[in-house]
């Protein structure tokens, strides 16, 4: 368990996956096994929990599933009023094969493929009819340094309310192996960005990777420590230093990151909050507002007033406008996932009552986010000063408004140093939209 | 409330304007802070502020008349944006800073529609046309009386309002010096609007007795042009001021106008009686002296240069 690894690159590429993982949001890791080398992230799916395993081949890497399955039993077991049975939905298939000379940087696209199948198939008639909030922190970006890797790996995924079906979806773990023996190695990709890849060329790109020959196979063990996750709500970009665990695992050293993260917090420490975001989705049938607003609950209809029902729930706490076209409009969110989230429950509601609703063209509208410079800022010569960009009138509107180009951005800049940015389809857009304003009102700063 | 030293804008009030001295309403200590945020001292004379709301209180009394009657050119019920558009009409430049005034409006609206939750649903329920509701409004009326095209170039014009820009610059030097609380009391100040106190402009303007009265947009307009005239006062107070001020050098000074010199007199007998008057703040001469130079009739060009002489007033506003 000790023995370091011969190819450090191999271990570089794993725990860079870990950490990517991390990124996509994965909140929990499963170390089943020192031996063989496998580690593993999991994350939630609406329904289920999806684990990406690395793994020093296909044997190791089912022999791993069979040993997170049998501890997860084992939990239950423990715990019998957690979770439920988990079960495998799928047969685990491969995402990718590849060699340890294959840098992290070209294997993005392909987890964000998987990601974008995963979310396809996430289809609403298919699960059963639970849902469950996954807490997806989408804002822990990570940004490491060559800090030592921490990675906590707590064996309790079950933060579900529900009593349904919680599966381990090891989906992407081969049935037959095409080539050679190559290492699997995590991929990830982007964190945050779901559905918005059209890349369909997927399967093709992820055969031609095989045939890449492998190098050896690293059997040896590296060594994880245990630790607490930072969530990045303050810009702090590393993690904290490992202590000592009770599996015995020391620290990884001199890690580097190959990928390029988003850098959010660089140069300006502040991290903008998203508070609302507005989406629409199709149901694609036509519908009975009356009857869906005389037997839903939380439901308001005044057709004199306005042609839609305004239903509202609790969990996540949003408003829909749903229309008798079957379009439907959700608001009040706080981040993509759960916008996503409530718009499916929205949808099931509507399809409890009777009607063939279905999920189509899940999309954002706007996202509005806001953020604190903490210090007061000059209005007047900022309006001045960016003139063709700013209007300020503040008879009208306490606040300066000012149309950034790109990308295309509307803030609203208030004495205090308070910054409301908006019109944002994607969350890269605000972070950008902040960065670029940063700068320019740190020189607009009231002494 | 009362003016004993004559002002030429009393003369020519009519007597239906609302000067009566029962008049529960006063904007003073709003002025004030409005003067303020236009570039006065830091604590504006409380006889400037009486005397700018006195003359912002007539003219804007004489424009509702005149809205009043255009409108019932028109046949219409209430007096709308279009009527006070139309008054506005011979002077470009103070009508682009309407229209402008009018689509920020809008724009600030649709931006706000998109943050808060609550108002999105309620637009949602009020019409859906409401998004640039104003710039339709404006854009389909001046095309409406458009003959020779000029006033529809406007829209397209992108020239950069000299009169704002001073004002902007001005505001800019004004801040710079300031710290943080003084700053935050700047920004309060500039913040008020009469369209903030809509209920109390109501009152003051004595809209209920008129038979024709003013549907919600043209109040937010009159409320617009109130402030303007309040800016444009300071604007030229502070020239004035600026002039009254002695150069060494100016070869002008032997051509000051008579009364300029009486009413430059009267404020220095005021200052010698004791009275403390503050060395940077706006003196009621001066806005008398600019209100007189405005008014002043000069050259060939000068009665066809401003809207509705007919009373011989002239609107700062427009």
């Amino acid at each position: 368990m000790t023995r370091p690894c011969k190819q450090p690159r191999f271990i570089n590429l794993i725990t860079d996956g870990l950490r990517i993982a991390l990124l996509a949001g994965a909140d929990c890791f499963i170390c089943p096994n020192p031996r063989p080398l496998t580690v593993g992230a999991s994350y939630p799916g609406i329904n289920q929990w999806r684990v990406l395993l690395g793994a020093a081949g296909p044997e190791p890497t089912s022999q791993a599933c069979d040993d997170i399955l049998r501890l997860r039993l084992m939990d239950t077991h423990r715990s019998p009023s957690h979770s439920p049975i988990p079960k495998l939905t799928e047969r685990p298939r491969v995402l990718l094969i590849s060699s340890p000379l294959f840098t992290l940087m070209e294997e993005e696209p392909y987890l964000e493929i998987y990601l974008d199948r995963c979310m396809n198939q996430d289809e609403l008639a298919s699960t059963s009819s639970h849902l469950f909030s996954p807490i997806v922190p989408y804002d822990s970006y990570l940004h490491t340094s060559s800090n030592q890797e921490t990675i906590a790996s707590p064996l309790e995924p079950s933060k579900e309310p529900s009593t349904d079906l919680s599966s381990v979806d090891l989906s992407f773990l081969p049935d037959e192996l095409n080539q050679e023996n190559t290492e699997q190695t995590l991929t990830e990709g982007k964190p945050g960005v779901e559905g918005n890849h059209e890349i369909q060329g997927a399967p093709s790109r992820v055969q031609s990777l095989n045939e890449k020959d492998s190098g050896g196979i690293c059997t040896d063990d590296f060594s994880l420590s245990n630790s607490g996750l930072n969530p990045l709500s303050d810009g702090n970009s590393t993690l904290p230093s490992p202590e000592n665990s009770s599996s015995g695992f020391f620290p990884l050293t001199s890690m580097t990151p190959l990928m390029p993260v988003t850098p959010v917090s660089e140069g300006s420490g502040i991290v903008p909050q998203l508070q609302n975001i507005v989406s629409t989705v199709n149901l694609a049938c036509k519908l009975d507002l009356k009857k869906i607003a005389l037997q839903a609950k939380n439901a308001e209809y005044n057709p004199k007033r306005f042609a839609a029902v305004i239903m509202r729930i609790r969990e996540p706490r949003t408003t829909a406008l749903i229309f008798s076209s079957g379009k439907m409009v959700c608001t009040g969110a706080k981040s993509e996932e759960l916008s996503r989230l409530a718009a499916r429950k929205f949808a099931r509601v509507v399809q409890k009552l009777g009607f063939p609703a279905r999920f189509l063209d899940f999309k954002i509208q706007n996202m509005v986010g806001s953020c604190d410079m903490r210090f007061p800022i000059r209005l007047e010569s900022l309006a001045l000063t960016h003139q063709q960009f700013s209007s300020y009138e503040p008879e009208l509107f306490p606040g300066l408004i000012y149309r950034m180009v790109k990308p295309r951005i509307v803030l609203l800049i208030f004495v205090s140093g308070k910054v409301v940015l908006t019109g944002a389809k994607e969350r890269s857009e605000i972070y950008e939209a902040f960065e670029n304003i940063y700068p320019i009102l740190k020189g607009f700063k009231k002494a | 409330m009362n003016n004993t030293a004559p002002s030429p804008m009393s003369a020519i009030a009519t007597s239906s304007s609302g000067r009566g001295t029962g008049k529960s309403t006063s904007f003073a200590l709003e002025l004030q802070s409005m003067m303020f945020s236009l570039g006065d001292a830091r604590r504006p004379l409380h006889e400037t502020a009486v005397l700018v709301e006195d003359i912002v209180h007539t003219q804007l009394i004489n424009l509702l008349q005149q809205a009043a009657e255009v409108s019932q050119l028109r046949g219409a019920r209430v007096i709308s944006a279009e009527d006070l558009l139309f008054l506005m009409r011979k002077d470009k430049k103070k009508l682009k800073r309407l229209l402008k005034y009018m689509f920020f409006r809008d724009y600030k609206s649709k931006i706000v529609k998109g943050i808060e939750e609550d108002d999105l649903l309620e637009d949602k329920f009020s019409s859906s046309s409401n998004v640039n509701k104003r710039q339709k409004i404006a854009q389909d009326f001046l095309h409406s009386i458009d003959q020779t095209g000029e006033l529809l170039a406007m829209f397209e014009d992108d020239e950069i309002d000299d009169i704002k820009q001073e004002r902007m610059e001005r505001a800019e030097r004004q801040t710079r010096m300031m710290d943080a609380a003084q700053y935050a009391e700047f920004c309060e100040s500039r913040q008020l609007s009469f369209s903030k106190k809509a209920s109390k402009f109501r009152d003051w303007l004595d809209c209920s007795s008129m038979e024709i009265k003013p549907n919600v947009i043209a109040m937010e307009i009159l409320a617009y042009l109130a402030y303007e005239t309040v800016a444009q006062l300071v604007d030229l107070a502070l020239l004035v001021r600026q002039d009254m001020a002695p150069k060494a050098g100016d070869p002008f000074s032997h051509a000051i106008s008579a009364t300029f010199i009486q009413y430059h007199a009267s404020a220095e007998s005021t200052a010698a009686c004791g009275i403390e008057a503050q060395s940077n703040a706006i003196q009621p001469s001066h806005i008398r002296e600019a209100i007189r130079r405005y008014g002043h009739k000069i050259g060939p060009v000068s009665p066809f240069t401003s809207a509705y002489r007919r009373n011989g007033m002239t609107f700062l506003a427009c």
